[in-house]
């Protein structure tokens, strides 16, 4: 089966390309995730109640449009899968994974942001520490970690000015958000 | 028609206060700075106002929020000629000859067209939403459960098929939006379904920490991934309006206006389809077609009327209908139900006045952008010079602080980091996210509107293919997907290829 995908040519996006879009490979993993996903939903939608003490209607059973969204899920992740075969076979020269120098840097800032971002989103708010100290103490961090991994991290020496600055920027910033939304806005915070 | 007008007039006469008109400016320079920032979408900036807003009376709150979305959008064009990234989705089109424009020394002109462009085609898609509104509201008082089922579909698959390049990829994330919208409780016998015993997920997933993870913490994550920081370029002329440009594209400023308010009602297509359309349109009829791409005022103009007049043109839907076009507009209609206002057909029998009082905030929000345009271009431009391992943190701050205060809870922050994350990576495989947050707000809606109307037609299909409104909707949708089917596709070429000759022999005949 041929299927077409269209290709809108498009100005540079924000971030780094979607590299992985373009690999059959990676799309044919994700069909099969798609599928389990969607196999998952129909059984659960399958063995929900239907209900049928309260002598419902049985075409309005909660498990209906769930189930369908499953199936749905299944036949456009076969799909995929599908084109996904098709184009891998059609590729003779195997791509291999980028493994230059940025994008393992890519990887790991990546890593690192993710692990930056639970920390203070799970670890360090709603456990008592003050709002504005558990921010202080996350965009300090941040900035000082991130600033490590760079192409040229000799451009961004760690340095009494370069803490001096980043613990200015992370105090000063959670304090204004502090007094924004709590104190202007009477938004509660965590 | 009398009384229409006398609410529009009251309804402008109401925001002449102070304070409020100062809410409207303080919301469309957020949103600008957040337009201004690539990546920070207009969704964002109005879920996170969404949040600061909510002790607020009704109509201020959503003045704010309408005021940034339109400062958003006319944000992003900022970056997308001087960086050549769109500072918003919606911004795409006009990074081709804005930034030929910004490379050739007339930067500031681009910035300048971009401000009366998008000024007046703002201005022009209010006039449709002061008249379209009231007209679509009555049609759709005659919606039943079938139409809106197929409004929930065609909207999800319209937005699956335009946004991003891969269809496949855009209905997968419908399905999984119109999925994760069932979580929770459900509407008609308040079962529980995918809870797995956690209380927290009885509610269902909130609109607000989910559209904040995918629009905020993917974007974090998308933009501190590269390690290298782009540099903008200067501004040596300047960037006043261009008010002699307007009137000599004063056509392209019409068709693109109408083309953005006419995209702008088609439930689940963005922002964005109104701005390539328009250029699209006008490169089809313009006399310099070779221009475009390197520098053409005409294309530039066309995609900044289009996506700034697609934003009336989305709120038309929301309020008739209950049906967001775009992210955004599904965000300020989530906000308008927060402060108490259920947008739909009865939106015009309950707060009858409530439309006029949006048309009078769109207004005010372009006379904001005016203003922006006039003194505040060079001073907000310095925002795209703080680095972004600076800049980034303190929005992650702001995303948390935003998924949490709705409803005051630290499980709205969890969901928020675990949709964030997931959406990073979904994006990075070329999944677009516009489609799974229209999923989410009309998966109820779907839901709803299937069950009940297997109840009403006792478990016949039949209806929902012959009443007159679901069987147009039932054909586009249905017709939207075979488009994806290469036969399909390739009949359909047949046909309008035959059509094309046997007109050309008609006409030729008819003119000999």
């Amino acid at each position: 089966m041929d299927l077409p995908q269209p290709d809108l040519a498009k100005p540079r996006d924000a971030g780094p390309p979607p590299d992985e879009a373009s690999s059959p490979r990676a799309d044919l993993h994700d069909a099969l995730g798609w599928m389990v996903l969607g196999l998952a939903i129909v059984i659960a939608s399958w063995k929900m109640s239907r209900l049928e003490d309260q002598h419902i209607n049985p075409l309005t059973i909660p498990g209906l449009v769930p189930g369908l969204l499953g199936a749905g899920m299944i036949i456009i992740g076969a799909i995929l899968g599908l084109r996904s075969w098709e184009r891998h076979r059609r590729e003779s020269a195997h791509t291999a994974p980028t493994t230059d120098d940025t994008a393992r840097l890519r990887r790991k800032r990546v890593l690192l942001t993710i692990i930056l971002c639970c920390g203070y989103s799970i670890v360090l708010i709603g456990h008592g520490l003050p709002f504005w100290l558990a921010s202080s103490i996350y965009v300090t961090g941040s900035i000082l970690a991130l600033d490590r991994l760079h192409l040229a991290p000799d451009l961004h020496p760690f340095s009494l000015r370069s803490l001096s600055h980043a613990l200015l920027v992370g105090v000063g910033s959670s304090i204004v958000v502090w007094l924004v939304f709590e104190r202007l806005f009477l938004v509660r915070l965590p | 028609m009398l009384n229409g007008l006398q609410d529009l007039g009251a309804a402008y006469l109401s925001f002449m206060e102070p304070m409020t008109l100062l809410y409207g400016l303080g919301g469309a320079f957020v949103g600008l700075i957040m337009g201004i920032l690539p990546g920070l979408s207009a969704t964002l900036a109005i879920a996170l106002l969404t949040t600061v807003t909510i002790n607020l009376q009704g109509n201020e709150a959503i003045l704010v929020l309408i005021c940034s979305y339109v400062g958003a959008l006319y944000g992003g064009s900022r970056t997308a000629i001087l960086l050549n990234i769109p500072g918003t989705a919606a911004n795409a089109a006009s990074c081709a000859d804005g930034f030929a424009l910004a490379q050739q020394g007339q930067a500031g002109r681009a910035i300048g067209i971009a401000t009366s462009g998008a000024v007046t085609s703002t201005l022009f898609g209010v006039i449709f939403l002061a008249t379209l509104t009231p007209l679509l509201s009555d049609i759709a008082l005659q919606f039943g459960a079938f139409e809106f089922f197929w409004l929930a579909l065609f909207g999800v698959t319209l937005s699956g098929s335009i946004v991003g390049g891969d269809p496949l990829k855009g209905w997968m994330m419908g399905l999984l939006g119109l999925f994760l919208a069932q979580v929770g409780e459900e509407s008609l016998y308040a079962y529980d379904r995918f809870t797995f015993g956690w209380e927290e997920l009885a509610g269902g997933i909130a609109l607000i920490p989910a559209l904040v993870g995918a629009f905020g913490l993917a974007e974090v994550l998308m933009a501190l991934s590269d390690p290298v920081e782009r540099k903008i370029h200067d501004l040596t002329d300047s960037v006043l309006p261009r008010w002699r440009d307007l009137f000599q594209y004063r056509w392209t400023v019409m068709r693109s206006g109408l083309i953005g308010v006419f995209t702008g009602l088609l439930p689940g297509v963005g922002e964005d389809a109104g701005s390539w359309v328009s250029y699209a349109a006008a490169k089809a009829v313009s006399k310099e077609k070779e221009k475009f791409g390197k520098g053409s005022i005409d294309g530039l103009m066309a995609a900044e009327t289009g996506d700034m007049s697609s934003v009336p043109g989305h709120l038309i839907p929301v309020l008739s209908l209950g049906v967001p076009g775009s992210a955004p507009s599904a965000v300020l209609m989530a906000a308008m139900i927060i402060h108490g206002v259920q947008p739909g057909p009865m939106l015009m029998i309950e707060h009858p006045d409530f439309i006029y009082h949006v048309v009078a905030m769109t207004t005010l929000a372009s006379i904001a952008i005016l203003l922006f345009g006039l003194f505040g271009v060079r001073p907000m431009l310095q925002v795209l010079k703080v680095p972004r391992n600076i800049l980034m943190p303190i929005v992650f701050l702001l995303c948390v602080v935003g998924s949490f205060a709705v409803a005051s809870r630290l499980f709205d922050v969890y969901v928020m980091v675990a949709i964030g994350v997931g959406a990073y990576f979904l994006r990075r495989r070329g999944y677009e996210m516009a489609p799974l947050v229209l999923g989410l707000v009309l998966g109820p809606l779907l839901d709803k509107s299937l069950r009940r109307g297997l109840v009403l037609s006792d478990g016949s299909l039949i209806p929902f293919f012959t009443r007159p409104i679901a069987l147009v909707l039932a054909t586009i949708t249905i017709f939207t997907f075979l488009l994806y089917v290469p036969a399909v596709r390739a009949a359909i070429g047949r046909l309008a290829a035959l059509a094309g000759r046997n007109l050309h022999r008609l006409l030729g005949k008819g003119g000999a």
